[in-house]
């Protein structure tokens, strides 16, 4: 048991995090937002770092692969990093460039980057599989939700073989609870400043117990959900400590979504302020493969059912 | 960072768990069925500490020169874990080893060290904490029980109030104002008071929550030696201090609540209810909130194992802690029904624990006043 950062941890934060500030941000996102569009940039410089290899390197692993994961997700990256340097090695052995998109067969709900993906990662019952993408392949959905989002029209490819869908759907729930993590981070952070500097009857917002409590009940369960998803990773992503972490870190993000727009009133909404590039996201990571509800039926399956008997 | 366990630590757990399945006893339930309070808990723990003191696990966390192994902050967790997953054993004694012994070790004198460390560390003593008072509960620096100098004696005038065992307690780890001219956390010392000093009366208070759960301590004209003083005259705060950083996360009701969820699972299995899916999910809910309260926990424990000064992270700990019991006990009584309405059946035990989490050791509210204020940086009200 170790819960602090070693040196490459460190080395590997402070590099991602300075590339992150000339890549990433607020900005770049709100930029991004209204045309849908991804980051190809972003995307692009993480891969010639070599952060998309962090999951199989030498010396690396998928813990360092989720810290990079919620940093990229706190600095409002808009590429699909966490299916791309995650949920792909931990499912094909192998890291996907290009935009990957993930979906579950048969139920033709929108998906994150689906209409940007090259390629999809389809888990169907007990297999996953790997579907190269062609344009036209996937139309665009509008969403309120921070993302740009896709269906799928119609899709084959080549199976990972039996018990590749339970990898991918563990792998999912960790690299889904990171982003949270990293989400959530950030909508919390920007909403503390916020507070302290806000002022109404003579003080700061900041100073109200009221605003105060709600805000570290949020920090309670971010600082549970972080680690949790890095212990599930540490861990290699067994089916219960992934669907914890997810459970979570979803009803967590919830939650964070309910408290940073109500302690921030109705500059909250706007497009001016910048916790809207976060929170509204909070909504489609807890809606994403399940929900919350899902994730803790999973959990309860793992621990209890019948096939664990 | 790493989530595995030392291949030692995982013995030592097998190992205590082992030892646990051939001490406790067959009626080990039915005993342990009034909390670590209760008569028959609190004289079982008596042979039991022993019998962790002679295998050297009582105090193994603490330093060798004092009875201990120097062991890591880690072994005390897992020991800890597996004592409370267990209706804790050690009855009350585990917070002599928590945080009494502590802080004797911290701030005792030689003579102090000498007489209760070794008697703490043979598992051969009962304490209590006579920290509150009917008009200091959350604001315990309003406390007003008086002592003062009588040549080497303090005589003692006040009450304490909520005070857990002690009507088993040899000692009471007793927080007094010897400064009568003072206020606030100014002016207050601790006294290592005997509890069968005349001028000390324990009396019942009848509570909700299980027999002989809370006490009042009526103190009148108690003389108590001055060498009983632990630290410098009126600087007792930096003990209280030290001493509820410790209590904090000292008992991991987690680990109980987790074991909690598992047989409610196993009941909701007997009745047929594992494949209802609102069932499934609460189970699922509980047990991550659990989780969440063990992790959080573990880094205040890492920060210990590092030797870091005291964080908030403590008290992020004791409110995911409150959470997960909340939602446990809640799921209980969901699940077993109308058969929670019988006293000492499974989902009644479990409730009434839990309803005291929010206010026990602290209450919630400043919990998150401690948050807002240490760990997000908020400006004090
Ligand atoms: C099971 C149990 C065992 C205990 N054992 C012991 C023991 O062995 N020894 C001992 O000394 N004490 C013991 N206590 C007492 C315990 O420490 C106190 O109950 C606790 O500190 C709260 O004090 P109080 O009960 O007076 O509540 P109060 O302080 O009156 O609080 C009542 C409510 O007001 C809220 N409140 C108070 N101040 C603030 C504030 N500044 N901001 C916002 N909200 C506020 C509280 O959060 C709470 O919700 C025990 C209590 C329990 C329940």
């Amino acid at each position: 048991m170790d819960f602090e950062l070693n040196d490459d941890q460190r080395a590997i934060l402070e590099a991602v995090g300075a590339l992150l500030e000339r890549h990433a941000g607020a900005e770049r996102a709100i930029a991004l937002a209204p045309k849908s569009e991804y980051d190809h940039a972003l995307e692009e410089a993480l891969h010639e770092a070599g952060f998309l290899e962090l999951a199989l390197g030498e010396g690396t692993g998928p813990l360092e692969a989720v810290l990079v994961v919620e940093a990229v997700a706190r600095a409002g990256g808009v590429v699909a990093f966490g299916a791309g340097a995650l949920v792909a090695p931990g499912v094909a052995g192998r890291s996907l460039s290009g935009p990957v998109a993930m979906a579950s067969a048969g139920n033709g709900s929108p998906i994150r980057y689906g209409a940007h993906a090259r390629s999809l990662l389809l888990l169907d019952a007990d297999e996953a599989s790997w579907i190269t993408l062609e344009p036209g392949d996937a139309e665009p959905v509008r969403s309120s939700f921070g993302y740009p989002m896709g269906r799928v029209r119609s899709a084959s490819g080549d199976s990972f073989g039996r018990g590749s869908g339970e990898r991918m759907r563990n792998w999912w729930r960790v690299a889904l609870a990171a982003e949270a993590v990293g989400t959530m981070d950030a909508a919390l952070s920007v909403t503390i400043d916020y507070v302290k500097q806000r002022r109404q009857f003579g003080r700061t917002i900041g100073s109200f117990q009221a605003v105060q409590h709600r805000l570290a009940e949020c920090a309670v369960l971010l600082e549970g959900s972080r680690w949790l998803v890095r212990e599930a990773a540490c861990l290699g992503a067994p089916s219960q400590a992934a669907a914890a972490a997810a459970a979570h870190a979803t009803a967590a993000a919830n939650r964070v979504f309910t408290e940073t727009h109500q302690v921030s009133g109705a500059i909250g909404y706007t497009r001016e302020h910048d916790l809207h590039v976060w929170s509204m996201r909070l909504q489609a990571l807890r809606l994403e493969f399940g929900s919350i509800a899902g994730h803790q039926r999973a959990l309860a399956e793992a621990r209890w059912g019948e096939q664990s008997r | 960072m790493e989530f595995n366990w030392s291949q030692e630590d995982g013995e030592f757990r097998r190992e205590l768990a082992e030892f646990l399945d051939a001490t406790l006893p067959s009626d080990w339930d039915e005993i342990s069925k009034g909390g670590p309070g209760s008569e028959a808990q609190a004289s079982f723990s008596r042979e039991f500490a022993h019998k962790l003191a002679e295998r050297g696990w009582l105090t193994q966390n603490w330093p060798a020169a004092y009875g201990g192994a120097d062991a890591t902050p880690w072994r005390h967790i897992i020991l800890s874990e597996e004592m409370w997953s267990r209706g804790e054993p050690r009855g009350p004694q585990y917070m002599n080893v928590n945080w009494i012994g502590p802080s004797i070790m911290e701030y005792g004198s030689e003579e102090q060290k000498r007489e209760h460390l070794s008697r703490i560390s043979r598992g051969d003593v009962l304490w209590c904490q006579g920290f509150s008072e009917p008009e200091a509960g959350s604001d315990l620096a309003a406390l007003r029980t008086l002592a003062l100098r009588d040549g080497d004696v303090y005589v003692v005038n006040g009450t304490k109030i909520w005070t857990s065992y002690a009507n088993h307690a040899d000692f009471c780890f007793l927080l007094v104002r010897t400064d009568p001219n003072s206020k606030g956390r100014r002016g207050v010392s601790v006294l290592l008071t005997e509890m069968d000093l005349p001028g000390i009366e324990v009396r019942e208070i009848s509570s909700v929550v299980g027999e002989r759960y809370f006490h009042e301590v009526f103190l009148a004209d108690v003389r108590v030696p001055v060498s009983c003083r632990l630290g410098p005259e009126n600087e007792g705060w930096s003990i209280v201090s030290y001493a509820l950083q410790y209590e904090r996360v000292g008992a991991p009701r987690y680990a109980r609540a987790a074991l909690t969820v598992d047989q409610i699972a196993a009941h909701a299995r007997e009745r047929g209810l594992l494949s209802d899916p609102m069932v499934l999910q609460k189970l699922g809910e509980a047990r991550v909130l659990c989780e969440a309260a063990r992790l959080l926990t573990y880094r205040v424990v890492d920060q210990r194992t590092r030797k870091l000064p005291p964080s908030a992270d403590s008290n992020l700990a004791r409110v995911a802690g409150t959470i997960a019991d909340r939602a446990v006990a809640e799921l209980a009584l969901e699940v077993f029904g109308e058969d929670a309405m019988i006293y000492g059946s499974f989902a009644d035990s479990n409730f009434r624990m839990a309803m005291t989490a929010g206010v026990a050791v602290g209450a919630t509210e400043i919990q998150l006043n401690l948050i807002a204020s240490r760990f997000l940086g908020l400006p004090r009200e």
